[in-house]
């Protein structure tokens, strides 16, 4: 069971990427390996010129029924039993990148350079800080939001247009739809 | 391993590989390295230090953590209303700037005679007292032998230091890129509300309306934030644009399609309504304005700007029109925010387009109340001629190539003219002797390539810069130049302050490698080229650090720097007291103007077309936007943010890419009268069926850049430049760069 998830408020999100800058200088997560925790979707619903654009700020949604963790043959990825928070441990990774082709949201990502897979870590380390996540910490609008999944259901959806049918891996991850 | 990609903790992990990169990062290893060799030093616990973040003007506070010597992550100021503890993409990637293996490193003299952008200057490795030897003794001898105004400066005005300099060279050739950003905006704003002002107050503002600005897609964390604060509390946002991807139009309960350049017509015909329905603020327009005065001249000019006759120009319903004009009036308090590029500078009719959204914010009756648009209440901070007065400088000429001396108020501001540079060179073969350059990309130009090629006929030019962008290629010598993240400041900002507030800006490192701040580098090359203007009146040189103590202590921010320092931020939050006069002539706000009827202009904002409307030859308008995780010409090298975005495409609205047989992904020609670029298709539904979308500060041809190299292809290789005739025929009085000024054709390659 998750405790926490993130909440995107596609009303707000503009596409500016703070978040994905945030994730990737707080984690240290290398450049150039095309390796990216976090990024921004740009959707477009409809068609001319009644459309309805926005962002979809997405990372490891850290499902509650993780598909990743089910796959991974050498325990690598594991649920974390406090909170739910899936991490990779890349001691164990022997980088057979099971997990990438079971995950819906392209969350574990392999690092060719290290020969193992790379993924979001919730910041598990700013969440027993009692702090943020980074990227929800710097979003400019609100758009990202990060809390307890209790509180986040109240305020948002768990399905929106192209979004991978959420009982498959139950991902704690819910939406505000945007109006219009 | 790639060392270049180096990113300090991954370093430290794997210090015995990347040893190998400390020829290329001399001064950053050999911190990293050092302290990391010290048993325990690894356990030192990170410091933080506040300064600000000065990729865009509005220089959010910011708290930067430095372990082991490393910058290692920024976070926002909570305490600050600018950023209020968010930052963007690009302040947030400054370990990328930092840290970028390619940066400008030590002084360079180039050893290729052949310029060219593209071909390899042959840089060899030269002292700093090489380098400003070399670069006094030609500045003196063009001086001496061509006069001061051969030498052309492409550079701010700004800092003071800078401006020093400029003023001992006392050439009328300085341009910077203003006609491209917000010059028509100050030249109609200082006439109509007596000032040019950055101040937007959004978050209380209950109706927001723009036009072609895309305030929330620049991604400027002050006014996204404060857009989306004011959507939160129930404002209504409206946004006119043709392409609805964009940030605001994203953010918006209304995004309105618009023919690109036709704004100006839906704001008079706004205009119009809420004049003939006299929903106009009356105590304010009545009280602070010369509408009294002119009501009938006003009356007379908009009264034939009907919805009806804008609906045909801009495809915007009249109906449409009638009830946003009325929603403007009633539901307020209203905006219609302006500030710079669109649409001020985007068309040959930005300077009527600012005028007229400008009038729009004067009838709500918002310029400088809550709300609206207002005058920042900033420290002053006095300059260091108030604090080491120089001797008389030189009397400059006032004429310059370009002819800003031909244009009443662009003589005035003394700014702006890249559009016309190209032009100003070519017709003054051989004046320009001597370039100095700082910060500026030749992709900061319409027509790049026109430009580079009469910049390379100048005989001798000095670049200061910090990333070696395509002006290296055409550079003698060149300087070194710290980043924000290195060097002391103080910053009043001005975007968003309602109370005085000043952040610091100090050295979270010390200067990598060999670069300077600015200042540095200007006192040093001053003591050289200009030495009496350099000196304390004692003979001593000017100590840099006393000016920055004088400074503190003037503004009142602390008894010297370091106390600020200490402080990081201060603020003197007061309550806000709108204005009842205005820095005007009269005090009172000029609806019609004057001043401008006096000099042949436009006393009113008058439609007109802009430059270039679509033909059979060339069907489509070009769009051009700056990615939200780009400052323009700059960060594409950063290697987080190239990663976020890094190379461009053409977006196409869908239907109109089936009619051609354009798939996603083609490789597509777009063509216009000055040039030709390739990039692939990108298909879209939301943006217009006639237009074509081209992302801006892609396609750098620097080899020295080597994330950003030859990735995408310059949106402005596609829009021509202009002259001064072509201002002065348009009678524009802003000189608007026509920066989107374009119209193009597609086709597969």
């Amino acid at each position: 069971m998750s405790t926490y998830g993130f909440l995107v408020d596609l009303g707000l999100c503009i596409s500016c990427s703070a978040c994905e800058a945030a994730c990737k200088t707080w984690n240290n997560v290398p450049t150039g390996r095309n390796v990216r925790w976090r990024r921004v979707i740009d959707q477009v619903i409809g068609v001319w010129p009644q459309v309805s654009a926005y962002g979809v700020s997405m990372a490891c949604n850290h499902c509650a029924d993780a598909s990743c963790v089910k796959a991974c043959p050498s325990g690598a990825l594991a649920v974390r039993a406090a909170d739910g928070i899936v991490l990779l441990d890349k001691a164990k990774c022997i980088g057979c990148r099971y997990c990438e082709s079971v995950c819906p949201y392209g969350a574990p990502q392999y690092d060719a350079t290290e020969k193992k897979m790379s993924k979001c870590t919730m910041c598990v380390d700013r969440i027993d800080a009692g702090k943020q996540p980074a990227c929800a910490d710097t979003c400019p609008t609100g758009a990202l939001q990060f809390g307890k999944l209790v509180d986040l259901d109240r305020k948002g959806v768990k399905q929106i247009p192209n979004f991978a049918e959420p009982s498959y891996t139950n991902p704690s991850i819910r939406f505000v739809p945007k109006e219009g | 391993m790639n060392t270049l990609d180096a990113n300090r903790r991954e370093f430290l992990k794997t210090s015995g590989t990347a040893l190998a990169g400390a020829a290329v990062l001399p001064g950053f290893l050999d911190g990293i390295v050092r302290k990391a060799s010290v048993p325990g030093a690894l356990a030192d616990t990170p410091t933080t230090l506040i300064s600000d973040c000065a990729w865009c003007g509005s220089a959010c506070g910011m708290k930067a953590t430095v372990t082991n010597g490393a910058l290692t992550f920024v976070e926002g100021l909570p305490e600050d209303i600018q950023g209020g503890g968010k930052m963007c993409a690009k302040g947030k990637a400054a370990t990328g700037y930092l840290y970028d293996p390619d940066r400008l490193k030590y002084p360079m003299k180039r050893t290729n005679p052949v310029k060219g952008v593209g071909v390899d200057a042959g840089w060899v490795r030269i002292t700093w007292d090489e380098a400003l030897d070399l670069a006094t003794a030609k500045l003196k001898e063009t001086i001496e032998k061509n006069g001061r105004d051969s030498v052309m400066i492409l550079g701010l005005a700004n800092p003071d230091v800078w401006a020093r300099f400029q003023n001992c060279i006392g050439t009328s050739n300085r341009f910077d890129h203003w006609d491209e950003c917000f010059l028509a905006n100050r030249v109609v704003s200082t006439n109509v509300i007596g000032g040019f002002v950055w101040g937007h107050d959004f978050a209380n503002a209950k109706y927001i309306v723009t036009f072609g600005w895309d305030v929330v897609g620049k991604s400027k964390v002050v006014w996204a934030r404060a857009v989306t604060d004011a959507k939160k509390k129930g404002a209504k946002i409206v946004s006119f644009n043709p392409y609805k991807a964009a940030g605001t139009s994203v953010v918006a309960d209304e995004a309105i399609s618009i023919r690109p350049g036709s704004d100006l017509a839906v704001v008079n015909a706004m205009i119009h309504v809420i004049l003939a329905e006299n929903l106009y603020d009356k105590a304010f327009v009545e009280g602070l304005t010369n509408f009294p005065q002119y009501e009938t001249e006003i009356r007379a000019h908009f009264a034939p700007y009907t919805p009806e006759w804008a609906e045909a120009l801009s495809d915007v319903p009249a109906e449409t029109i009638t009830r946003i004009a009325r929603e403007f009036a009633t539901h307020g308090p209203a905006i219609a925010p302006i500030h710079k590029k669109t649409p001020s500078a985007n068309y040959a009719n930005g300077s009527e387009t600012t005028f007229a959204i400008t009038i729009l914010n004067v009838l709500a009756g918002t310029i400088d109340r809550p709300s609206g648009r207002y005058f920042p209440r900033t420290h002053t901070i006095p300059g260091i001629d108030a604090i080491v007065p120089p001797p008389a400088y030189p009397t400059k000429s006032g004429v310059d190539i370009v002819g800003r001396h031909r244009h009443p108020f662009l003589k005035a501001v003394g700014s702006g003219m890249f559009s016309c540079l190209a032009d100003g060179l070519r017709k003054n073969p051989g004046k320009i002797q001597m370039g100095i350059i700082t910060r500026y990309s030749t992709m900061a130009f319409p027509n790049p390539p026109e430009v580079e090629a009469e910049l390379k006929k100048i005989p001798f030019t000095v670049v200061c810069d910090i990333f070696p962008n395509e002006i290296i290629d055409l550079a003698d010598v060149v300087l070194p130049s710290a980043l924000y993240l290195e060097v002391s400041d103080l910053v009043a900002r001005d975007h968003h302050a309602p109370y005085k507030m000043t952040v610091v800006r100090q050295p979270v490192v010390p200067p990598q490698f060999e670069t300077k701040p600015l200042g540095s580098i200007l006192l040093a090359w001053g003591l050289k080229a200009f030495p009496e203007y350099w000196k304390n009146p004692d003979g001593t040189p000017i100590n840099m650090g006393y000016v920055l103590d004088e400074k503190t202590k003037r503004a009142g921010l602390g008894a010297n720097f370091a106390e600020m320092k200490a402080k990081g931020f201060v603020k003197e939050v007061a309550p806000f007291v709108p204005r009842t006069t205005f820095p005007t002539a009269s005090g009172k706000i000029n609806i019609y103007v004057k001043a401008f009827a006096d000099a042949g202009f436009e006393p009113l904002p008058t439609w007109k077309q802009k430059r270039d409307v679509p033909s059979s030859q060339y069907p489509f308008y070009l769009l051009t936007i700056i990615p939200p995780m780009h400052i323009r010409n700059t960060t594409e090298n950063n290697r987080i943010t190239n990663e976020i975005k890094g190379t461009n495409e053409v977006f196409i609205n869908v239907q109109t890419a089936r009619g051609l047989g354009i798939s996603e992904g083609d490789t597509i020609k777009v063509r216009s009268r000055v040039g030709e670029i390739q990039v692939p298709a990108r298909l879209t539904e939301a943006i217009r069926p006639d237009c074509v979308l081209v992302p801006h500060g892609f396609g750098h041809q620097s080899r020295l850049m080597t994330a950003a190299y030859g990735k995408g292809a310059k949106d402005a290789i596609l829009v021509p430049g202009q002259s001064m005739d072509d201002i002065l025929a348009r009678k524009d009085v802003g000189g608007a760069a026509c920066i989107m000024d374009a119209v193009v054709s597609i086709a597969k390659a």
